[in-house]
C-alpha cells in the first residue's frame, strides 16, 4: 500500500479521452501490407529449405508482433497485463517442442515397421 | 461508491473499548486505505420468481444451482460405482450386468466424477458462492454471463445423462476415451453414446469458459479496498489458480473432442490409423492415436490440479480457523499453489509411459513430475505446522481436514511411485493406479468438500448442521474409504489389472475373491453413509438450530455480511474495507482470539499482529 | 491505455510497475475495464485452442508417410490460363488486414466520441469480414469441386483435407461470429447507444465506447490467427 499522509477525497475517475495519433495506425497498417507482400514473395520465388522456413517465421512473428503491440494496444498496456498474457505461452512452446520430437519418433517407427519391415 | 472515509465513527467507538487508556489518540494515517478505484457495480435485481431462482444472476444462487446439479451427477456416479463393485465382489448377484454394461459404468463413473462432479462443484459451486464474498465484491463482474455459464453446464449434464437412454447406451471406452477403439464398432456406445459424450464435453468447456472468465476477473479486478492479492484467503487463491489452469487446459479437451467428432462423423483420420477389421481394411488410415493421448493429457493433468488446488486452498482456511492459528507460511502456501499450477502444464505425459511415445520423454516427464512433489510436500508440512500447538477444536470440520491430510499424503506417496518410469511400467493399469488416484483426487478432495459443507452451511442456510450426524458421517466415510482403497494397493502389487469385467479362471480371481468381497461391502457402506449428509441437511433445514452470525469466529469477509444468509449485493450499503490478512487468530494482546479482516490497525494497536 | 491517473497510487513504468500493480489492492490491471480484461483472458484461452489445432496439424503432417500436397499448387488460381500460386489466399490476407486497420481506427474514433466516423469504420470492417467469409466459401467450394474432402483428396495425404477444413473452418467460424457482432455494433454506434449509455438488451449493462475496443481486440485476434494459419498452412 502506498504510504500517503493525505486523506484525500477520491476524484471521479477522468473520462479517458487521450488516444494515439492516427499516424501510428496508418504506419502499422502499411507495414502489415508490406510484410504480407514479402511473405507472399517467399512462395512466389519458391525459396526452399532453411531460407524459406526462417523467412516465413520471421515475417509471421513480425506481423503478429505488430498486430499485438499496436492494433491490440499491448505496447501501451502496463506490464502486469502483458506478462499475464505472454507467460502462458511457455506451456505452448513446451508442447510444440515435445510434439516436434514426437512426430519425428512416430515417423521413424512408421518407416521402421511399415517400410523397412521391422527388426 | 461511497467515497467518504469508511466508518470513522465506528472505529472510534470500538477502539475506545479496545485501546482503553493506552496511547489514546487514534492515528488516521495508520488506518489509511486508498480510495476506491472502481465505480460501484450496478446490479440487476431480480423482478420475478424466474429471475430470482431459475435464470438468476446472483452468484450465490448460481453457486447453489451448480452445487445441486453437481451433487445430482455425483450421486449418479456413486450408484455406478456400486454397480461396478457389485460385479467385482459378488458377480453371482450381478447377473443382469454384461461386460458392456460394466465398461459403460466405468467410463461414466470416471467422467462424471472428475469433470461433472468435482470440477463443477469446486469451481462452479464453491467458486461462485465464495469468490465475491471473500474478495469483498457485490457479485461476479458479469452476472449475465455467469448465469449463462450455469445453464450451459446444465445442458451439458442433460446431454450426458441422455446418453444413458440412447440405443447402444453411453460410451464404454474408459473415461480417457482413447481412440481408435472409442469410435469403432464393438466398443459399447460407439454410435450415439460417444457423440453425446463429446458434445456434452464441448458444452461443458464453453460453459466453464464463461464462468472461468468471471472468477478470474472478479478476483483480479474487483477486490474491495485494502484487499491485496496477498491478503486473500487461500480458498480464493486455490480456486483462482485452478480457474487459470482450466482456462488454459480445457482448450486441449475441446480440440480433441472436435477432432474425434470429425473422425466419427466425417470419417477423417486425425486419430485413426489403418485398421483391419474382420479381415477388411477400414476407410481410416494415417492418423495418430497418440496425438489424442497427448491432447487429452495436456488437459487431463492440469485437470487433476483443477480438482486438487481448490481443495488445498479450502482446507488451509478450514484448518486455520478450527485450529485458531494463522496458517503457517502463508506466502509459501500461495507460491506453492501457483508453482503447482505452473508446473502442471509440463508433466502430462507421465500418464503415457506405456503408450509407445518417444522413449526419451520418460526422462523429461519423470523429472518434472518429481519436481512437482516439492511444492506439494511444502503444503503438507505447512498444514501440519499450522496444527502444531494450535488450539485445535475437534469438530466435524476439523475431522474432515485431518482425514484429508492423511488420505492426501497416502495418495501423494503412491504418486511418487508411479511418477518413476521404471516403477510405473509394472504397476500401470493395475489396481495400484486405481487406489492412487482415488486416494489423491477422489477421497482427499471429497473430504475437503464435506468439511467445507459443514463449515459454510451456516452461512448459506443460516442453520448449524448436526455435529453428531456429522461425526458418524465422517468416521464411516474415513474408515470405509481406507477399507476400500488400502487393499487395492495390494491387489495392484499382485498384478490385478484394472477395468476388467471379471478375472475368469486366472490366479487373480481365485486368490482375491475374499478381498474383492470385502472392498465391495465397504464401498456399499461408504456410499450409503453419504446419505447421512443429505438427511442431515434436510433435517437441519427443517428443525436445525439457527446459526449466529460467524459461528466459527472466522476472519474472512464472507462472515461479515449485512445479513445471514447474505442478500443480493452481499454487503449492504457499504463495501467492507480490509486492513489485514484473514489469519489473525490467537494474536497475543488481542481481546478476542480472532481479528476480522475489517478491523483497523489502530483498534488493535497494542497487539502483536503480523504485518500483511 | 497510456496516460491515466489513479488516486493514491503511483503508476510506475516497467517491471517495477508490474510489481506494485500486482501488490496493490482492488485491481491488478490498473485502469483496465472489466470487459476488456475479460476479452484478453478469453483470447488467451482461445490462443490455446488454436495452438492445439496447429500443434495437432504439425504432429499429423509430420508423421504421415504419404506425401503432403504442394499447397502452392493446390491453392493456385488460373488467371488467363496461367496458374498464380496462392492468389486467392493473398487477396484474403489483404482483405483481412484492411479490415483490421479500419477496426483499429474505429477504436480510436470511438474513444474520441466521434460517432459517425466510428460507425462507418466499423461498417467497413464488417464488410471486409463478410468479403473474407465469402472468399473462404469460394475457396472451399473450389477445393470440394476438385475432389478435396475431409476424409481424402487426390493430391496426397488424407490429413491435408481434414486439417484444412477443420482449421480454416474454425477460423472462419470466428470470423463469422465477429461479423455478426460488427453489424450489431454498427447499429448500436449509429443509434447512439454508447453516447447515451443505453443498457444492453440482455446483460442490462450500461453501454460504453470501451465495448468497441473489446470487439476490436477480438477482431485483431482473428487477424492474428490468420497470420499463423497463412504461414503454417499455406506457405509451409
Amino acid at each position: 500500500m502506498e504510504e500517503t499522509n493525505k486523506m484525500e477525497e477520491p476524484n471521479k475517475q477522468e473520462e479517458q479521452t487521450s488516444t494515439q495519433k492516427i499516424g501510428i495506425y496508418l504506419w502499422i497498417w502499411g507495414l502489415l501490407f508490406v510484410l504480407s507482400f514479402f511473405s507472399y514473395m517467399v512462395d512466389w520465388y519458391q525459396f526452399q529449405g532453411m531460407l524459406r522456413w526462417s523467412l516465413i517465421l520471421f515475417f509471421m512473428f513480425l506481423k503478429a508482433g505488430l498486430i499485438m503491440a499496436f492494433f491490440m494496444h499491448l505496447f501501451w498496456e502496463r506490464y502486469a497485463l502483458v506478462n499475464v498474457l505472454l507467460w502462458p505461452m511457455t506451456a505452448i512452446a513446451c508442447f510444440i517442442f515435445l510434439m516436434n520430437a514426437e512426430f519425428q519418433y512416430t515417423l521413424f517407427s512408421r518407416f521402421f515397421y511399415f517400410v523397412v519391415g521391422g527388426a | 461508491m461511497s467515497d467518504e472515509y469508511d466508518n470513522n465513527k465506528s472505529y472510534q467507538a470500538q477502539s475506545s473499548e479496545v485501546l482503553d487508556g493506552s496511547a489514546g489518540s487514534i492515528n488516521p494515517d495508520m488506518d489509511y486505505v486508498r480510495p476506491a478505484e472502481i465505480p460501484e457495480q450496478d446490479l440487476y435485481h431480480a423482478h420475478s420468481f424466474i429471475e430470482k431462482w431459475i435464470f438468476c444472476q446472483d452468484a450465490k444462487v448460481i453457486g447453489v444451482q451448480y452445487f445441486l446439479t453437481a451433487v445430482f451427477t455425483g450421486i449418479v456416479g456413486l450408484i455406478l460405482s456400486w454397480l461396478m463393485r457389485l460385479q467385482l465382489g459378488f458377480p453371482e448377484l450381478a447377473g443382469f450386468m454384461t461386460a458392456e454394461h460394466y465398461y459403460q459404468f466405468v467410463t461414466m463413473h470416471g467422467m462424471i466424477m472428475v469433470v461433472y462432479f468435482l470440477t463443477a462443484l469446486f469451481l462452479g459451486g464453491f467458486g461462485n458462492y465464495l469468490i465475491p464474498l471473500m474478495v469483498g465484491a457485490r457479485d461476479m463482474v458479469f452476472p449475465y454471463v455467469n448465469m449463462l455459464s450455469f445453464w450451459m453446464f446444465f445442458v451439458a449434464v442433460a446431454v450426458l445423462m441422455a446418453s444413458f437412454f440412447v440405443p447402444g447406451g453411453p460410451t464404454g471406452a474408459g473415461w480417457t476415451l482413447y481412440p481408435p477403439q472409442t469410435i469403432l464398432e464393438g466398443t459399447p456406445g460407439s454410435g450415439t453414446g460417444i457423440l453425446l459424450m463429446l458434445i456434452s464435453l464441448s458444452l461443458f468447456v464453453i460453459g466453464f469458459t464463461m464462468g472461468g472468465l468471471n472468477y478470474m476477473i472478479t478476483i483480479l479486478q474487483a477486490r474491495t479496498r485494502g484487499m491485496t492479492l496477498m491478503r486473500m484467503p487461500l480458498t480464493v487463491w486455490g480456486i483462482f489458480t485452478a480457474t487459470v489452469l482450466a482456462m488454459l487446459a480445457f482448450p486441449a479437451l475441446l480440440v480433441s473432442a472436435i477432432m474425434m467428432t470429425l473422425d466419427k462423423v466425417l470419417q477423417t483420420s486425425f486419430f485413426m490409423p489403418t485398421i483391419l477389421k474382420a479381415g477388411e481394411v477400414l476407410e481410416y488410415g494415417g492418423g495418430s492415436p497418440i496425438l489424442f493421448q497427448h491432447l487429452f493429457w495436456f488437459f487431463g493433468h492440469p485437470e487433476v490440479y483443477i480438482v486438487a488446488l481448490p481443495a488445498f486452498g479450502i482446507v488451509s482456511d478450514l484448518i486455520s480457523v478450527h485450529a485458531r492459528k494463522n496458517i503457517f507460511g502463508y506466502r509459501m502456501m500461495v507460491w506453492a499453489i501457483v508453482g503447482i499450477g505452473g508446473l502442471s502444464f509440463f508433466v502430462w505425459a507421465h500418464h503415457m509411459y506405456v503408450s509407445g511415445m518417444n522413449p526419451w520423454f520418460g526422462f523429461f516427464f519423470a523429472t518434472t513430475t518429481l519436481i512437482i512433489a516439492v511444492p506439494t510436500a511444502m503444503k503438507v508440512y505447512n498444514w501440519i505446522l499450522t496444527l502444531w500447538r494450535g488450539n485445535i477444536r475437534i469438530n466435524t470440520v476439523m475431522l474432515w481436514c485431518l482425514g484429508f491430510i492423511v488420505t492426501f499424503v497416502n495418495g501423494g506417496i503412491t504418486g511418487i511411485f508411479l511418477g518413476n518410469v521404471s516403477v510405473d511400467v509394472p504397476l500401470s493399469d493395475t489396481y495400484f493406479v486405481v487406489a492412487h488416484f482415488h486416494m489423491v483426487m477422489g477421497i482427499a478432495p471429497l473430504m475437503v468438500i464435506m468439511g467445507a459443507v459443514y463449515h459454510w452451511f451456516p452461512l448459506v442456510a443460516g442453520k448449524m448442521l448436526s455435529e453428531t450426524l456429522g461425526k458418524w458421517h465422517f468416521w464411516i466415510t474415513f474408515l470405509g474409504a481406507y477399507s476400500i482403497y488400502f487393499p487395492m494397493h495390494y491387489l495392484g502389487f499382485i498384478g490385478v489389472p484394472r477395468r476388467y469385467f471379471e478375472m475368469y479362471d486366472s490366479p487373480y480371481m481365485t486368490s482375491t475373491v475374499g478381498m474383492n468381497e470385502f472392498i465391495s461391502v465397504a464401498a456399499f457402506i461408504v456410499g450409503a453413509a453419504q446419505f447421512i449428509l443429505v438427511f442431515n441437511i434436510i433435517k437441519t433445514l427443517k428443525t436445525g438450530k439457527k446459526a449466529e452470525q460467524n459461528p466459527w469466529k472466522a476472519n474472512s469477509l464472507e462472515w461479515y455480511t449485512s445479513t445471514v444468509p447474505p442478500e443480493h449485493g452481499n454487503f449492504g450499503e457499504r463495501l467492507p474495507v480490509v486492513h489485514r490478512w484473514p489469519y489473525d487468530f490467537s494474536v497475543p494482546g488481542a481481546k478476542d482470539d480472532f481479528i476480522p479482516q475489517t478491523t483497523a490497525p489502530s483498534e488493535v494497536a497494542n497487539t502483536e499482529v503480523e504485518k500483511t | 491505455m497510456s496516460e491515466q491517473k489513479i488516486d493514491g497510487f503511483e503508476l510506475r513504468p516497467g517491471f517495477k510497475g508490474m510489481a506494485s500493480d500486482t501488490g496493490s489492492d482492488q485491481t491488478m490491471f490498473k485502469g483496465v475495464h472489466w470487459g476488456k480484461a475479460m476479452m484478453w483472458i478469453f483470447l488467451l484461452s482461445d490462443t490455446f485452442v488454436f495452438s492445439c489445432f496447429l500443434i495437432s496439424y504439425m504432429k499429423g503432417r509430420g508423421s504421415t508417410i504419404v506425401d503432403w500436397p504442394n499447397t502452392s499448387e493446390v491453392f493456385s488460381l488460373y488467371v488467363g490460363g496461367v496458374p498464380v500460386p496462392l492468389l486467392l489466399i493473398a487477396i484474403m490476407t489483404f482483405v483481412l488486414i484492411t479490415s483490421s486497420g479500419t477496426m483499429a481506427l474505429a477504436v480510436k474514433y470511438g474513444y474520441e466520441k466521434n460517432r459517425k466516423m466510428c460507425g462507418w469504420l466499423i461498417l467497413a470492417t464488417a464488410v471486409g469480414g463478410l468479403t473474407f467469409v465469402g472468399m473462404q466459401v469460394f475457396e472451399w467450394s473450389k477445393l470440394i469441386h476438385e475432389g478435396v474432402r475431409p476424409w481424402g483428396n487426390p493430391f496426397g495425404a488424407a490429413q491435408f483435407g481434414s486439417f484444412f477444413f477443420m482449421i480454416t473452418g474454425f477460423h472462419g467460424f470466428h470470423v463469422s461470429i465477429g461479423v455478426i457482432f460488427l453489424f450489431i455494433y454498427t447499429y448500436k454506434v449509429f443509434a447512439g447507444h454508447y453516447d447515451s449509455k443505453k443498457r444492453g438488451w440482455f446483460t442490462k449493462m450500461k453501454g460504453d465506447y470501451v465495448e468497441i475496443e473489446i470487439l476490436g481486440l477480438y477482431w485483431h485476434f482473428v487477424d492474428l490467427v490468420w497470420v499463423f494459419i497463412f504461414a503454417f498452412f499455406y506457405l509451409w
